[in-house]
Formats: C-alpha cells, sequence, structure tokens
C-alpha cells in the first residue's frame, strides 16, 4: 500500500495548493490595499509591499469622504431594518402557507435579483420622477428615495436567509407551547422569533453589506451631499488615484471582516454558510 | 437557539407532520401579502415606468416622443455597437461562468468533504471576502497590476513578459474583476449541493476498486450536475448585470451592457435608448436561462432512456 499512501499525500498537497491559490486570489487585493495605504512613499501611485511605514495617509483622509461613509452606514441600517420588515412575514408565508401559484410568487419576491443593478437605478429613477410629478415629492438625491431603491435590492436577501432557518424549523417547539396554553401570538414572539432570529441577524447583514457595496443604484439616485461611500469612491477612481482612498478602505475591509466574524459569533458558523445567497 | 439538530429533527419533523392537533395555525398565506404588495408595486411601477419608454421615439434629454415606435429596437439590431457590446456581454458572462465553475468546484469539493470545522471558517472567509463591495478590490487589483507593482516586477524579473501586463481596460481584467465577486456565490452554492451526495457513494465506488478522480468524475459531478447548471446560470446572470468592475476595470474600453445603459441614460441622457438597451439585456438573460433549462432537460431523460 506504499504507492496508495503516496498518492493519497499526493492528493492532499494537490488540494491544498488549490484552496491556498483561491484564497491567494480572493484577498491579494485586500492584502494589497491594506498593506499600501500604510506606504510613505509621496508619490501618485503606492507601493505593496510598503516601502516605509507611515500613518500619512490616515491623517489626510477628507471630511467629504467621512461624511459620505456616515451617510452609507446610516442607509445601510434602514435598508437592513426595512428589509427585514418586509422579508421576514414574506419567508413566513412562503415557507409555511400552502397556495396555488407559490412558486410565482416565490419568483416575483425573487425578481430583484434578476434585474441588473443598473437598470434598477435608472428605473427608480424614472419611477421617481413620475411620483414626483404626481405628489411634489421628489425622492431623487435623498436619503429616503436610496434607502427604498436598496431595501427593494436588498429584501431577496433576508427572504433567502430567513427561509433557509424556517425550513428546518422543529415545530414540536411551537406544539409544545401551544400544547402548554401559550397563544398563538406569544408562541410566536417567543417561540417562532428566537429560533429564527439567526437567519434574520444573517440576513440583516447581507442587506447591509448589499446596500454598502451597491454602486449603479446609487450612481442614479445619490447626488451631491447624497453621494454613498462606494458611489463617491467610484467617482474618485473614474478621475484619479488618491492614496487616502487606501487609507479609508482599509476601515472598511477591517470592518466587514470583523462584522462578518460577529455575526460568526452570534448565528454559529453552520448558519453563516446556510443562509448566505440560500436561494 | 439553534434550530437543526441533525437527524432526530428530521424524525420530529416527520411524526408531528402527522399530528394536526396542536399546530401553529395561522393563516401565513395573509402574513406575505403586505410584502408581496409593496414589492410588486415597486417591480412594477420602476419597470414600466422605465421600460415603457423603449416604444417611443427618443427626443434625449429624457424627453420622448408620443408615437409608438420600434424604432429604438430596429437601431439596437442593426447598430453593430449595440450588437457588439451585447455579444461582448454573453462572451464575458459565459467565459466567467465557466472558470468560476472550473477553479471554484474543485474548491467545494474539497471543502465539503474536510472533516475538520476548517472548513466552515474557510467557508466564512470565501463568504467575507465576496461581500467585501467590488471597488476596494479594483483599488487592490490596480496595485497588483501597475508596472512597477509587485506582480510586474516579479514577472519581468523572471524574463515571463517583456512590458509589464495589465489588466486595465481590457476584456480579460474585467473576467477577473467579475471572478472576486462571483467565486463566493458560486462556491457556496456548489458546496450545499455537494454535501447533499451521501459520502458513501464515493466510498462504495471505492471499495470496488475505482480510483479517486474516476470516483469524482463519474460518481460526484454527474450526481451535482443540476446543481452546476445552476451555480453556472446565477454567475452568468450576476455577470451579465455586472456594472461596477467593468466600469472600472473596463476603463472605457470594455462596453459591455450594463456599461453601455450607463453611458445612454447619463452621459447622453438618451432614456429611450437606455431602456430598449435595458430590456434587451433582460430578455436575451431570460432566454438564454430558459434554454440551458430545456436543454437540461432534455439531456437528463435522454440519459434516463438509457440507463
Amino acid at each position: 500500500m506504499n504507492a496508495g499512501g503516496a498518492l493519497a499525500s499526493l492528493r492532499r498537497v494537490a488540494s491544498a495548493a488549490w484552496i491556498v491559490g483561491v484564497f491567494v486570489f480572493l484577498f491579494a487585493p485586500l492584502v494589497v490595499v491594506v498593506g499600501a495605504s500604510f506606504d510613505g512613499g509621496e508619490r501618485t501611485f503606492l507601493n505593496f509591499p510598503p516601502r516605509e511605514l507611515s500613518w500619512r495617509w490616515y491623517g489626510r483622509i477628507s471630511p467629504d469622504l467621512f461624511h459620505s461613509l456616515g451617510l452609507s452606514v446610516l442607509l445601510g441600517l434602514a435598508t437592513a431594518c426595512i428589509a427585514c420588515l418586509v422579508g421576514v412575514p414574506a419567508a413566513l408565508g412562503l415557507v409555511r402557507a400552502q397556495f396555488r401559484g407559490k412558486a410565482l410568487v416565490a419568483a416575483a419576491f425573487r425578481a430583484p435579483l434578476q434585474v441588473p443593478a443598473v437598470v434598477i437605478g435608472v428605473s427608480f429613477l424614472k419611477l421617481f420622477y413620475l411620483v414626483g410629478d404626481v405628489t411634489g415629492i421628489y425622492l431623487v438625491g435623498t436619503l429616503p428615495g436610496l434607502i427604498v431603491a436598496h431595501s427593494f435590492l436588498a429584501t431577496p436577501y433576508v427572504i433567502g436567509s430567513v427561509s433557509a432557518v424556517l425550513q428546518r424549523f422543529n415545530s414540536r417547539l411551537e406544539e409544545a407551547a401551544l400544547s402548554l396554553g401559550a397563544s398563538r401570538w406569544r408562541t410566536f414572539t417567543r417561540v417562532t422569533l428566537p429560533v429564527i432570529m439567526p437567519g434574520v441577524y444573517a440576513g440583516a447583514m447581507y442587506a447591509f453589506l448589499v446596500s454598502f457595496g451597491d454602486v449603479p443604484v446609487a450612481l442614479f439616485l445619490g447626488a451631491g451631499s447624497m453621494q454613498p461611500f462606494a458611489a463617491k469612491i467610484f467617482h474618485l477612481m473614474e478621475f484619479d488615484f488618491d492614496p487616502t482612498l487606501l487609507a479609508i478602505s482599509t476601515f472598511i475591509i477591517v470592518g466587514s471582516m470583523a462584522a462578518i466574524w460577529l455575526l460568526q459569533r452570534a448565528v454559529g458558523l453552520e448558519e453563516l454558510a446556510r443562509s448566505s445567497g440560500g436561494n | 437557539m439553534s434550530a437543526g439538530n441533525g437527524p432526530q429533527f428530521a424524525e420530529i419533523a416527520v411524526l408531528s407532520a402527522n399530528d394536526e392537533r396542536v399546530r401553529m395555525k395561522a393563516r401565513w398565506h395573509l402574513v406575505l401579502v403586505p410584502s408581496l404588495l409593496l414589492s410588486l408595486f415597486l417591480l412594477l411601477s420602476s419597470q414600466i415606468a422605465f421600460l415603457r419608454g423603449s416604444f417611443f421615439k427618443d427626443l434625449r434629454l429624457g424627453r420622448l416622443g408620443t408615437e409608438l415606435t420600434a424604432e429604438n429596437y430596429i437601431r439596437f439590431f442593426t447598430d453593430s455597437l449595440y450588437l457588439d457590446s451585447l455579444l461582448l456581454t454573453i462572451r464575458l458572462s459565459a467565459t466567467v461562468a465557466l472558470v468560476t465553475l472550473l477553479i471554484g468546484y474543485p474548491v467545494a469539493y474539497i471543502l465539503a468533504r474536510m472533516r475538520s470545522r476548517w472548513s466552515l471558517v474557510l467557508l466564512a472567509a470565501i463568504i467575507a471576502a465576496s461581500f467585501i463591495t467590488i471597488v476596494i478590490k479594483v483599488l487592490g487589483l490596480i496595485i497588483i497590476f501597475s508596472s512597477g507593482g509587485v506582480l510586474n516586477r516579479f514577472l519581468l524579473a523572471v524574463g515571463f513578459v517583456e512590458r509589464p501586463v495589465t489588466i486595465m481596460g481590457s476584456p480579460a481584467g474585467v473576467v477577473v474583476g467579475l471572478m472576486h465577486f462571483t467565486m463566493g456565490f458560486a462556491v457556496l452554492l456548489l458546496y450545499s449541493v455537494i454535501r447533499t451526495i451521501p459520502r458513501s457513494l464515493e466510498e462504495a465506488a471505492e471499495i470496488h476498486g475505482a480510483p479517486r478522480w474516476r470516483v469524482f468524475l463519474r460518481v460526484v459531478v454527474p450526481l451535482s450536475l443540476p446543481g452546476i447548471v445552476v451555480t453556472a446560470l446565477i454567475v452568468f446572470n450576476l455577470c451579465m448585470g455586472a456594472f461596477t468592475s467593468a466600469a472600472l476595470i473596463g476603463g472605457g474600453k470594455v462596453f459591455t451592457l450594463p456599461v453601455l445603459i450607463q453611458q445612454t441614460v447619463i452621459m447622453q441622457t438618451r432614456y429611450a435608448m437606455g431602456a430598449t438597451v435595458s430590456a434587451v439585456l433582460m430578455a436575451v438573460t431570460l432566454l438564454i436561462n430558459l434554454l440551458s433549462v430545456v436543454l437540461l432537460a432534455k439531456f437528463d431523460r435522454r440519459k434516463g432512456a438509457v440507463a
């Protein structure tokens, strides 16, 4: 069995190499951004690995960038809340009710994932103009307008992650509560909701990240001081390469990783892996 | 507070399915009505408001003619600018779907068959990486591929290339950019598909003397074929609509349809033409999806007939 053993270890090495290769591919741009942000050279292009370490670029981040970062966080939080308010009942209905045309309803809820984000951006722009002409309330370039469009974009993610949890729901738990005399509402708030919470947290997180990372929708609906962070960076990159972008991006990378790590602590790795993109 | 508890949970689920006395008998279908109405309203009103413009003459600056016309569609299918862009978008998306599968499938397989908790940690890392905004990853890619950057200094030193390589402004670069954003989804989907294939099937094939690569190709891959097709389609669809990496890495040289839509609407303020391009983009994507599903069904039936 010597040849077999050699073959097995060769396979193990090949597997490890493949995984390492893919991780290098995925993480190299992030590592490079973080590393280059500490480069002290006075050049238009920064170096990785940095030649001399410096915090210089961190001190030069413009207040404008911090402003749009704050806006994005606010927008992401609002989006996450609304996506959950819309998505959790939708998931409950989709998983638990039996009715004709359920596949069609499910497809309707998934539709925002099928429409290219650019098209969502332009069509909401057009819709907001129409609404404005009728009601006099113009949503283009306002925070509420961005929240509406981002919630539309992010709700399918919440439906997906909550559905994933609901499908594995142990209905005995509810039955126990009901048979012990709890009302249906009490059973829902004290049993059902706590059990599906991991799915809700995961969905809210994805909703936040979808909103935070969106460029195309924000390009159409954000304007002036209402420019979310990702769209702002997009514009800045079209003109020039500014090293302070690397510095503030480092905050984002660390923040996103920390958020996923916290989520993982709260809901467990298994749930995190199961509930993402699970539609 | 974890919900799923493996096999015993499945047993209980089967038992309780027959027990009608105490169930949460809420009107669940009514629960989803407000969400459905809201989602449908936003979807339909926005899409109709925008796409109906494609049937009217484009007077620029967002103004439309009053008579119905197919002019925009005729223009799309006769002007090489639009046709080339459509073909480029399809080609790039298909390439990304193929490469993502070829690279991602082994990753998903290795992680799914790993016997330690590390597999979940690695999976979570992939999720984390794919949810970080593409704008930041493009910043990193620019530095990696800059002419004085690590990669090019290395390649030049080794003599691999004569001039610094760049991915900016090239279709290949856009493929790399898109893969950064599809890889996470693909690995995740394939991972969950492979996890549903019992390991015992592979062990059975191995006991009968099949080498591992043969087991992989003849047992694992065929059993996960529907999952592979679904993943390929999801990646394909994501790429057909992808804007940011195409716009940033393409640098005004790689005009995929989403980039063209943004340009047509924002730079040229031709909403009707923008709507036409959008409508064609979505119709073609849908058509390719339907076609693949039909082909897969046919393929499945023929295989069933042979077996």
